[in-house]
């Protein structure tokens, strides 16, 4: 008997799913050929439910809360360290950059980690407004998003995408086609990292049958894309996402208070004071 | 019924303004006849009495605007930031000196009643260039040590409601970042954009750094259309803010949209209820209810419905409609026959869907455009009235009985710009406070502005903040 070979599924909710189309795409992973589900129409607005019950659990949950489920997420990478690095090397990556991203995917986790508990008191602020009145400007998550991250091949490119709208408390979905192996690996560790179900959420697949339906849907409150995603796709999100007000911007890949303003809503609160 | 207190009119002379037949656009830094040669009529929507003549500004004026900011903003980029920042404060000083003038002209050409235009727009006009000049040199010390730059040249549109106001909110920011500004003022209010043009070259701001194009919707396409335009920042309805954001998909402009809103007023009935009749009434009837924030939704809880409406409608009887140059008048004229118009379809609505109206008993001025302040009561959350902006003086008014439901009402809107809270009890405040969709949320008061507060909207009412550290990023991209 040969080894036991791994079914690659969506991660939707918490749960490993096949594409409700039935569809499939390949990937070459070093000698062998592997199917990935073809994400559907039907699959993204599944997603979009899921997602919205995950960010009413993830944005429940209190900052210090949020920061350790993303720090236990390091420590789930870190234990299957080996694992990523001979994956990225199937698929076609080098052994010293292999190595490489992965101790920069889970330092970037690190980083996001103790972020949570800390951007809002370095974005918001009180406000010295010219009267009797106690005014504060602080920062809410979004809500749901989408996020198309680099398909490079990289656990780091593919973390510095997401891990600031997750930062802040929005739920994100998520599409890969080149790196789905890798970001399926990656929903294993996030399985086993009490991140609220539909809080991340990834589908597998080219995005070109279901960009209309993205762009379009109502309850995705902000797009976001990496900067090499193809120009008249984002241009497609745009146009269609001016009918719901969509926010849709370019993602800032580094680590800095930047990368989440797109992700925040700011609210301003006033109250008089007296006695 | 309670009987109106007679009262002797005072009203505010109108000899300090001096206006000119004809306006031209304002293109670097001299007024300039315009290539359309077309001019219309700029009137008084209290007397319908025409006013001024101002230009219709076509493409080849915008895209002589739009050359004039590129030259305008590479001149603004070699003036030192203490410089922008004199140049700015300046501004400020002589909008202060020039307060009345400014203020009255908004109310000729406007219709708010003066004592608005000059106890709240006007020194907030000048207070936005105060706030905003002391940032221009300090710009390192806003978002911490991430690098910052100005985008270029601004394509800025504002409304007919807060005119001068709107002017500064986009011109003080844009300017004190490093940007060029081109300004389309509305069709039916430019006349105090262009006396701030005057103002610009007697505060020796240099040429082609403010530049004005005065038309309509067609004008404000061409200006988010052109090429060379950088950032694009909007402040109106909807509606056009949705075609904006569609038409300049994919060109990589920077986008800030301050859109429209139906905001809830929650009364809980721990609340202080004379203080929130007051705070409701301001937050409905300010400038004639045409405030994209405006508290048009009033959600009471139950137990004190009848006690808040009947106080509510004595409150409305004292209101005085009329004269806007009148210092008595708490209303004034309606700011065009179009919007007089769209106001009073929206109310005949709510009447045949079967709201109950209250409407004081008070004489209108027979030329101009009035409307009175208008109370629904017994209103569906389904009723167009409920879920439309009115942008008029017509306050809905539906019950809830728990603070859960008053927050699932008030979040069931496309909307989220503003909300206001009443209650006496800091931790029901502060519950809702932050359950509502609402960027802005005013707790125990009511259209509260200040430069130094950022203000801007959740979901459709738009994106991108006005005011304080947080509209600095408005203006600002990552530098690459």
């Amino acid at each position: 008997m040969s080894e036991v070979r791994k079914t690659y599924k969506m991660f939707l909710g918490n749960e490993f799913v096949r594409s409700e189309s039935g569809r499939t795409y390949s990937l070459e992973q070093g000698k062998e050929i592997v199917e990935l589900p073809q994400a559907s129409k039907k699959d993204v607005r599944d997603a979009v439910s899921v997602a919205k019950k995950g960010y009413q659990s993830w944005s429940g949950l209190t900052p210090y809360n949020r920061a350790q489920v993303l720090y236990r997420l390091s420590e789930m990478i870190e234990g299957r360290k080996e694992l990523y690095i001979k994956v990225l090397k199937e698929f076609g990556v080098k052994d010293s950059e292999a190595k490489k991203d992965v101790k920069d995917a889970i330092e970037a986790l690190v980083w996001y980690a103790g972020l949570s508990d800390k951007w809002e008191q370095v974005s918001g602020n009180l406000n010295p407004v010219a009267g009797p009145y106690f005014n504060i400007s602080h920062q809410e998550p979004l809500g749901v998003s989408f996020i198309f991250p680099r398909d490079n091949v990289s656990l780091k490119s593919f973390l510095l995408s997401i891990l600031p709208p997750l930062c802040v408390g929005c739920s994100v979905i998520c599409i890969s086609q080149e790196s789905g192996v890798l970001a399926i690996l990656l929903a294993e560790d996030i399985h086993n990292s009490d991140l609220p179900p539909g809080t991340l959420n990834i589908l597998t697949g080219s995005y070109s049958n279901i960009i209309e339906d993205i762009s379009r849907h109502v309850e995705i409150r902000g797009v976001g894309v990496s900067e090499d995603f193809n120009n008249d796709s984002f241009t497609t999100i745009q146009s269609n996402g001016s009918d719901s007000v969509k926010r849709t911007f370019i993602l800032n890949e580094s680590l800095n208070l930047l990368s989440l303003n797109p992700f925040l809503e700011t609210k301003t609160v006033w109250h008089p004071k007296g006695k | 019924m309670v009987e109106k207190w007679s009262y002797s009119s005072s009203i505010e002379s109108s000899d300090i303004v001096s206006i000119e037949k004809k306006y031209g656009h304002f293109i670097n830094g001299s007024f300039v006849s315009p290539k359309s040669k077309r001019y219309f009529d700029s009137i008084s929507p209290s007397t319908e009495d025409l006013l001024s003549q101002v230009s219709f500004g076509n493409k080849a004026d915008i895209n002589l605007a739009v050359s004039s900011a590129r030259e305008g903003f590479k001149t603004w980029q070699k003036v030192k930031p203490i410089d922008r920042s004199k140049y700015l404060f300046k501004i400020a000083r002589l909008i202060q000196e020039r307060s009345r003038e400014f203020a009255v002209l908004e109310s000729m050409d406007g219709g708010k009643p003066i004592r608005e235009s000059r106890d709240v727009d006007l020194p907030q006009v000048s207070a936005n260039f105060f706030y905003y000049a002391g940032w221009a040199d300090k710009l390192d010390l806003s978002w911490g040590s991430v690098g910052l730059k100005p985008y270029g040249v601004a394509g800025q549109i504002i409304p007919w409601n807060f005119p001068l106001l709107m002017l500064a909110w986009k011109v003080a920011p844009a300017l004190a970042t490093g940007n060029s500004v081109v300004l389309k003022p509305a069709e039916t209010t430019p006349l105090t954009a262009l006396l701030f043009a005057e103002v610009c070259v007697e505060a020796g701001l240099p040429d082609g750094v403010f530049n004005l194009v005065t038309g309509d919707g067609e004008t404000g396409a061409f200006l988010v259309d052109h090429v060379d335009v950088d950032k694009v920042a909007f402040t109106g309805s909807t509606n056009v803010g949705k075609q904006i954001q569609s038409s300049i998909a994919g060109s990589k402009k920077g986008l800030t949209l301050e859109l429209g809103g139906k905001a809830a007023n929650i009364v809980y009935e721990d609340a202080s209820i004379d203080q929130a009749v007051e705070g409701v009434v301001n937050g409905i009837f300010f400038n004639q209810g045409h405030v994209c924030c405006a508290g048009s939704r009033l959600l009471i809880q139950e137990s004190i419905q009848d006690e808040f409406i009947e106080k509510l409608e004595r409150r409305m009887q004292q209101l005085r409609v009329g004269d806007p140059l009148d210092k008595n008048t708490d209303i004034g004229a309606i700011n065009s026959k179009q919007q007089l118009e769209k106001i009073s379809e929206l109310v005949e609505s709510g009447v045949s869907d079967g709201g109950a109206i209250y409407q004081p008993e008070c004489e209108l001025p027979g030329n101009g455009f009035w409307f009175k302040p208008t109370l629904f009561t017994d209103v569906q959350p389904a009723y167009r009235i409920a879920r439309e902006e009115i942008f008029g003086p017509v306050l809905t008014t539906i019950s809830f009985r728990t603070p859960e439901e008053a927050v699932e009402i008030a979040n069931n809107t496309e909307y989220g710009l503003s909300a206001g809270i009443w209650s006496e009890k800091g931790s029901k405040i502060l519950w809702t406070a932050d359950n509502l969709d609402a960027g802005v949320v005013w707790a125990n008061t009511f259209n509260k502005f200040d430069p130094s507060s950022p203000f801007g909207g959740y979901k459709e009412s738009g994106f991108g903040r006005e005011g304080g550290r947080h509209g600095l990023l408005s203006y600002l991209k990552e530098k690459k």
